[in-house]
């Protein structure tokens, strides 16, 4: 029987210690799985979400939140000088409006008031949303307003900046072109009975069902899309633009060509780079990072706790047998060594433990995490409600790779995780097991001649 | 064999000093069995530790094998407990989770003797004193006092030391037990040609001894 033998065995000298001990350390190596994994997950998403942003600036009208606040839109005067900006590659651009069911189009709202429309009815006056006329007051009878959006890209998913927008039937219009068709979102198209063909009436004229989407969203479901050309004609807004979206030629130049756009157009526009738009909505993210860290430091520091704890009480017991055995030749790195191992073989124990409850509890945890991450930090996507176009855009630039973002982690153990769970297992067991190594030094071999 | 010159160990106790071996000189001839006795206090096993290299000593010289132990560092001291001493306890001092084999086999485990000789040993060792068979297997805690006494001797002997320091082996036995085990420490010694020196309260015990000394006060008075 050799000192590693010796060691194991002492593990177990009292079986409900052990049992106890064990079960506690495994906790803690458990959390620290948990944690690890959270971390890593985190960390692969925000780089996800990061590198999918891709390198677009939003420019939209200084004091102007979707249909709420005051000032000028921005005209397409302005927009040509930022688009032959250098290192802008492309520009798509965007405008707002918004139709009163039974007053501007014969079409009905798919989307009801509920408590919240309601609400926002009841404050008569600026940034109302309901029923009124464009910008004003409300209407005593509040109706929801009906969006439109007029875009001059070919990609009615680019111009939105939607990734998974789908043609559910029917096809694209031409955006370059006043055609003076439509794309309907789902819902609006079931509750007026609208299929690609078909057509309904807004502005005083007819327009024509091209096709419908469905965009994931119920909002943006419940809204129309149009070429920019005809929409300016037909409210009468020749020129003006609510949003454009300006692509930038790498993300190097994002700020530099950022700071152009703020200093070409002045107090007209505020302006914010795509990164800084997921910087927001990435924060929960960053903030279920920095638990996680905090919570694997915090595991692994009451694992060498635990276990040095463990170890030292074992010291302190067996002082005399340490004695015995220094009276008998062994000598100080033997007996450490016993000890070491002793502690190894409750903290491996611990580990095997730890792993297979981190490995079950890793993503529930994880979801719980995300779920009070979310709940605690930005509104995240979806809070645009229903300002309106502008809204609309940040909205969705919002869903692009992002949307998802809080709900769309997963644990997963690969060899790497065991690797570090395994190390870390090592290190709480040195860590822990070191002072009282220490403290065996120290004991006297006369301490075998205590007859207590 | 052991060659003690002005020995003295001191040491402080709350605000006063305490000598609690004092300037005690002895020879002790190669092959004897020897006796310290003496009252409770007077020193006894505090001698008995620095003769075994538990405890360092304030002054004083110790010879044993011709060799000064107190002029030895932490290493060399490990190596004389290991080669040169076999101590028997009072209390035993087995350890309580191996068998009585693997106990007697720790010392020789120390020492770097292989698997096989050192059980081979241990099991002859057992034998002599008395532990056969299935005993052999048990723990400490499933054998009697004398039969832990028994396997305690039978340890102090696996790597042949030149000096079996005993402390009170007698003292938790009945006066027949203890009276076993002292024969058997003198057969052992003589068979092994080992020197024993052996602290007791029983004056039955110290008639057996080849030579006694007597301490009071950490002094030796006869």
């Amino acid at each position: 029987m050799g000192t590693v033998s010796r060691g194991v065995r002492n593990a177990f000298r009292n079986v409900i210690r052990t049992g106890s001990i064990v079960f506690i350390l495994a906790i803690s190596i458990a959390m620290a799985l948990v944690m690890l994994l959270a971390l890593k997950s985190v960390q692969a998403k925000i780089a996800s979400v990061k590198s999918s942003v891709g390198n677009t600036i939003t420019v939209a009208p200084a004091g102007v939140r979707g249909f709420e606040g005051g000032g000028d839109l921005l005209t397409t005067t302005d927009l040509n000088a930022v688009g032959a900006l250098p290192h802008v590659s492309k520009m798509t651009e965007t405008l707002s409006d918004r139709l009163t069911p039974g007053t501007d189009t014969n079409l009905q709202a798919s989307l009801t008031p509920g408590s919240f429309g309601n609400r926002q009815q009841g404050r008569a006056g600026f940034g109302v949303e309901g029923g009124g006329g464009r910008f004003g007051a409300a209407q005593r009878t509040f109706t929801m307003p009906i969006m439109v959006t007029g875009v001059d890209d070919l990609s009615v998913a680019q111009a939105l900046n939607i990734d998974n927008l789908k043609i559910t039937s029917g096809s694209e219009f031409d955006a370059t072109k006043d055609t003076g068709s439509a794309l309907v979102g789902t819902d609006l198209a079931a509750k007026n009975n609208l299929k690609p063909g078909s057509t309904f009436q807004g502005y005083g004229t007819n327009i024509t069902v091209a096709g419908i989407y469905d965009s994931g969203n119920r909002f943006l479901n419940s809204s129309f899309v149009m070429p920019i050309s005809s929409l300016e004609r037909l409210s009468n807004q020749a020129g003006q633009v609510s949003t454009a979206i300006v692509q930038v030629d790498s993300i190097d130049n994002l700020n530099s060509v950022k700071d152009a756009i703020a200093s070409k157009l002045g107090n007209k526009a505020d302006v914010t780079t795509s990164q800084e738009q997921t910087d927001q909505i990435i924060q929960p993210l960053e903030n279920i990072k920095t638990i996680s860290l905090y919570s694997l430091i915090g595991a692994l520091v009451a694992g060498s706790v635990i276990i040095f704890l463990t170890m030292l009480m074992v010291v302190r017991e067996r002082r005399k047998e340490i004695g015995v055995l220094k009276a008998i030749g062994a000598s100080n790195i033997k007996i450490t060594a016993q000890f070491v191992v002793e502690a190894l073989s409750l903290t491996v124990m611990a580990g095997v433990l730890g792993t297979v409850v981190g490995f079950f509890a890793a993503n529930p945890i994880l979801n719980a995490l995300v779920v009070s991450g979310a709940s605690s930090g930005q509104g995240g996507p979806g809070g645009g409600g229903f300002r309106g176009g502008g809204m609309m855009v940040r909205f969705a630039g919002g869903l692009n790779g992002v949307g998802n973002t809080l709900r769309d982690l997963h644990a997963v153990v690969g060899y790497d995780i065991l690797t570090y769970g395994a190390l870390a297992v090592l290190v709480i067991a040195v860590v822990g097991s070191a002072i009282p190594a220490f403290m065996i030094s120290k004991v006297r071999p006369a301490e075998v001649m205590r007859n207590d | 064999m052991l060659k003690v010159e002005k020995l003295r160990k001191e040491f402080k106790s709350g605000d006063s000093d305490v000598k609690a071996v004092n300037g005690i000189s002895m020879h002790v001839p190669t092959g004897s069995f020897s006796v310290i006795v003496g009252k409770s206090g007077s020193g006894k096993s505090t001698l008995l530790s620095l003769l075994g290299a538990l405890d360092q000593a304030s002054s004083g010289t110790i010879e044993v094998d011709k060799q000064d132990i107190t002029k030895l560092g932490d290493s060399k001291l490990i190596k004389y407990r290991r080669e040169k001493i076999g101590f028997v306890f009072q209390n035993y001092n087995l350890v309580p989770n191996l068998t009585a084999l693997e106990n007697v086999m720790l010392p020789m485990e120390y020492a770097g003797v292989p698997a096989g000789a050192r059980k081979e040993r241990a099991e002859k060792l057992l034998a002599e004193v008395g532990i056969t068979g299935d005993k052999q297997k048990r723990k400490p805690t499933r054998l009697s006092g004398g039969e832990q006494q028994r396997v305690a001797i039978a340890r102090s002997l696996g790597n042949k030391p030149k000096l079996i320091l005993a402390d009170e082996p007698t003292g938790n036995l009945d006066s027949a037990t203890g009276k076993l085990i002292i024969d058997l420490l003198r057969q052992l010694a003589k068979d092994e040609k080992t020197t024993i020196v052996a602290v007791t309260h029983d004056e039955a015990i110290a008639k057996l001894a080849d030579k006694t000394f007597t301490l009071k006060d950490g002094k030796l008075v006869s």
